[in-house]
């Protein structure tokens, strides 16, 4: 692929720090090129990316992608690796949150991300820990193309442990990046980013934020482009839930408590989401009962039940794959909440 | 005259002859040691002198000269004392001996004429019986230990005084008589019963699969949930160690000196618990002397490693081969040694560095950095060698008061026993002992599942996001349990509570 020297100057212009101080210099001049004389550097940089399968969008590209385009700050360059269609793809839905979830928000990941994929919405969001890895897993489990929008370069992995799902998402969906090969994540790389997540989706969701989550620097990009944001109530002394609460208590989100809230509010029709009636036996039913409370440590389960050890763990097990209940951290165990 | 006594030398826990010859010449007085005698033999001098003019013998005022033989390997220890004493008394013709040659000489002098006791007694006369030698003499403070080999005529001795009237026919003294290591087995007991240990019912189902199967068990839980406890009760439901298992730990640890002399011989199966601060050497074996690690001290019994994550990971690395094959390599500058060291792995963690993670009670304050940090840093290799993988949490309050009785560990071991010999039975001809231990070739004849078994296998991987790498050790797991239950054929009820077992495959711990 050849790039003109236009094309090279805005490569070269990404490697500035600061959108601000690109945005500057993008303005001084009439085009691009005469912001550069000589363009081995872009020249350089566009050998490494063509040898690890990068490519780049520049600003004035014609499939620029539109959503882009029309927010304040639109990034100059979109350095991607995998499906390109999905830039201008009307399916994708922002799915973003904290990093430390919490047993309910995993919850809410299973239950939500599943029913949006049902019903046809793609996941973007920014490979992060937590709520973005768990959107990205499910799309990957179930064979849904999926966005991430990543704030480093490309040829880097952050977190290091989804090295392997970046790899995945390259291949089967999108990953984005504003900047360069080589750019490490830094701190302010993060706000910035989460423009383009908000600004490429049709909606954000956040099943669960903190107070001080990145997740809100999203969910503000969303409501100032004009996109919905759709947040999960939560518990009040839950720290994992106050980001969510407030957005609440501020009226800017809507308040969502099925998948179908979001999913027809986004013109789309829900799919049914229910599994199919499970049918158990006796023993299994009785071990379903005693966990209706709430979850309970195993030896808790021993004791309420008439089982021994030995029986109790098949029948867990067996539980566990029909999908009914699931193992906790602790040796708990807890019935799955259906929508 | 020249005289030529035998004693017998180290080298890991095999025992290799050493000629002790001594000369006496005609010059200035002097003492000279050759053939790679390091610094505790070298200064025998002074114990042997000493130890010869204070037993009332005459001290030869002559040149002597001592050559250990065969030359050109390093000796070490002070266990030549007593034959080289006797050596020169009987250059110098202070003793007439005939049958003196008959004798592997083993003991460490002290200045007053006593035999001390040394290490390695045991290692050392079994590996002499195999070279053709019956007849010793010995400390009498490592009488207890050489008692238990049967089939030899050993002396034992207090003084050097003794020693040389024995020699010289002027005393007669009879052999030792060998100790029954049934009886002196019954009168040891642990200290610790599974009966102590409240609650932690999946826990200590867990741990009677693990010794059932000889399978390695890590236990995940915050502090105080018992997890040391539970550890320190597993060598309490191995099965007792027979005579030959017993031998081969007493080897070890008479080399290593920790063996204790009242008893003689190891009839507890060892528990060794390293700090997390131990080094290579601490674990596997070496040092200057190429002592045995802890790994080998634990051969036969259990290795406890506690707080594993906090152990340097290059010390946790080393565990592999010994986990693989049962021996401890040892390499120094002119040799390479190998100790056995076929243990159970026991090992604990925390789930997180603040250990609360997952609990009921307690907030966990890690960040998810932090917690993948700690997780990771025990390797999937390592992992892969350890079969099962269990969370324990602090008992409740309700329990700890609990006046119930619980299982003692005599009912858990009977049928920790009933599995073995299954299990001996269809392995039998074979070098595989344990379901732990099986080959591939091995899993895929003795673990064969029915239709019903494949297919849940094969749910629970999907489902569960259980790792490739678990299946095999599902399998042998289950196995185990089928074996516990006196099943001929691995059930599906058996698969399910084998995956139970392998908490650190789920992949919730993100």
């Amino acid at each position: 692929m050849t790039y003109s020297n236009d094309q090279k100057a805005l490569i070269m212009l990404s490697a500035t720090d600061g959108y601000n101080a690109r945005k500057k210099r993008f303005e001084s001049v009439d085009r691009p090129c005469e912001l550069y004389d000589d363009y081995t550097v872009a020249d350089n940089m566009i050998a490494k990316m063509e040898k690890s399968g990068i490519k780049v969008l520049t600003i004035i590209d014609e499939d620029y992608p539109k959503t882009l385009k029309e927010i304040y700050d639109p990034p100059y360059t979109l350095y991607y690796q995998g499906d390109r269609s999905l830039f201008n793809s009307n399916d994708l839905l922002a799915v973003v949150g904290t990093r430390r979830v919490s047993v309910y928000g995993k919850n809410i990941m299973q239950n939500f991300a599943t029913a949006f994929i049902k019903s046809g919405f793609k996941i973007i969001s920014g490979l992060a820990r937590g709520v973005d890895s768990i959107g990205h897993r499910i799309s990957l489990e179930n064979d849904s193309p999926t966005v991430a929008v990543v704030a480093n370069g490309l040829d880097i992995c952050y977190p290091s442990e989804n090295a392997d799902m970046q790899k995945r998402i390259a291949e089967r969906g999108l990953v984005i990046s504003e900047y360069p090969i080589g750019s490490k994540p830094l701190q302010f790389h993060f706000p910035e980013r989460n423009r383009i997540i908000s600004a490429l989706s049709q909606g954000v969701f956040i099943p669960e934020a903190g107070d001080k989550s990145g997740s809100l620097i999203t969910a503000d990009y969303a409501i100032e482009q004009g996109r919905d944001l759709f947040v999960v109530p939560g518990n009040i002394f839950s720290p994992q839930s106050a980001g969510c609460n407030k957005k609440i208590r501020e009226l800017q989100a809507i308040i969502t408590l099925t998948p179908q809230d979001v999913i027809t509010a986004l013109g789309k029709v829900a799919k049914n989401n229910n599994v199919e009636a499970i049918q158990l036996d006796f023993a299994s039913q009785a071990i379903i009962d005693i966990l209706k409370d709430g979850a309970l440590h195993f030896d808790e389960i021993l004791q309420r039940s008439s089982m021994n050890i030995a029986e109790l763990s098949g029948i867990l097990s067996q539980l566990e794959i029909l999908g009914a209940i699931r193992k906790l951290q602790g040796n708990n165990f807890e019935i799955i909440p259906l929508i | 005259m020249l005289a030529k006594t035998k004693s017998y030398a180290l080298n890991g826990v095999e025992g290799y002859e050493v000629a002790i010859e001594v000369d006496l010449n005609a010059g200035l007085p002097a003492y000279d040691t050759v053939g790679l005698a390091d610094t505790a033999v070298k200064e025998s001098k002074e114990r042997v002198r000493s130890a010869i003019k204070n037993s009332l013998f005459t001290y030869p005022i002559r040149k002597i000269t001592i050559n250990l033989a065969p030359a050109d390997t390093k000796k070490e220890g002070s266990h030549f004392d007593l034959a080289i004493a006797l050596g020169i008394l009987i250059a110098n013709e202070e003793i007439e001996s005939q049958t003196y040659k008959d004798y592997i000489i083993l003991g460490e002098l002290s200045l007053d004429g006593t035999i001390n006791a040394i290490r390695g007694v045991m290692p050392l006369i079994i590996s002499a019986i195999q070279n053709g030698h019956s007849k010793f003499i010995i400390p009498s403070k490592n009488a207890k230990e050489a008692s238990y080999i049967s089939g030899i005529e050993v002396y034992a001795f207090d003084k050097l005084a003794e020693a040389a009237d024995f020699l010289m026919g002027k005393s007669q003294v009879e052999p030792l008589k060998t100790s029954e290591f049934v009886s002196i087995a019954a009168e040891n007991k642990y200290s610790v019963d599974f009966s102590e240990v409240k609650g932690q019912y999946v826990a200590k189902r867990a741990l009677e699969i693990a010794v059932a199967g000889g399978h390695n068990v890590l236990l995940i839980g915050p502090p105080g949930a018992g997890k040391t406890m539970m550890a320190k009760c597993v060598p309490t439901i191995m099965p007792d160690m027979t005579f030959e298992e017993a031998i081969e730990v007493t080897k070890i640890h008479s080399v290593a000196g920790i063996l204790d002399d009242s008893v003689g011989i190891v009839v507890n199966r060892p528990f060794r618990t390293p700090h997390h601060t131990a080094t290579v050497p601490a674990l596997m074996g070496g040092g200057v002397n190429a002592r045995p690690g802890e790994i080998s001290l634990a051969h036969n019994g259990v290795l406890f490693l506690d707080e594993m994550p906090e152990y340097q990971r290059r010390t946790l690395e080393t565990l592999r081969q010994p986990l693989e094959d049962g021996t401890a390599v040892v390499s120094r500058a002119k040799r390479t040694l190998e100790y056995p060291a076929r243990f159970m792995l026991v090992a604990s963690m925390n789930p997180c560095p603040c250990g609360n993670l997952g609990s009921k009670t307690q907030e966990c304050k890690c960040t998810p950095s932090e917690i993948h940090r700690y997780i990771s840093k025990l390797s999937g290799p390592l992992l892969d060698r350890i079969d099962l993988q269990i969370e324990v949490d602090s008992i409740s309050y309700d329990d700890f008061r609990s006046v119930v009785a619980n299982e003692s560990s005599a009912s858990i071991k009977a049928r920790v026993e009933k599995a073995r010999a299954i299990q001996r039975a269809r392995y039998e001809g074979s070098k595989t002992k344990t379901n732990d231990e099986m080959t591939n070739a091995q899993v895929n004849t003795y673990c064969a599942l029915d239709k019903m078994g494949e297919a849940l296998l094969k749910n629970a991987f999907t489902k569960l996001n259980l790792t490739a790498r678990a299946s095999t050790r599902v399998l042998k797991v289950a196995r185990t349990i089928a074996d516990l239950d006196a099943s001929e054929s691995i059930l599906s009820k058996h698969i399910a509570e084998a995956i139970q077992y392998r908490s650190l495959d789920r992949k919730y711990w993100d």
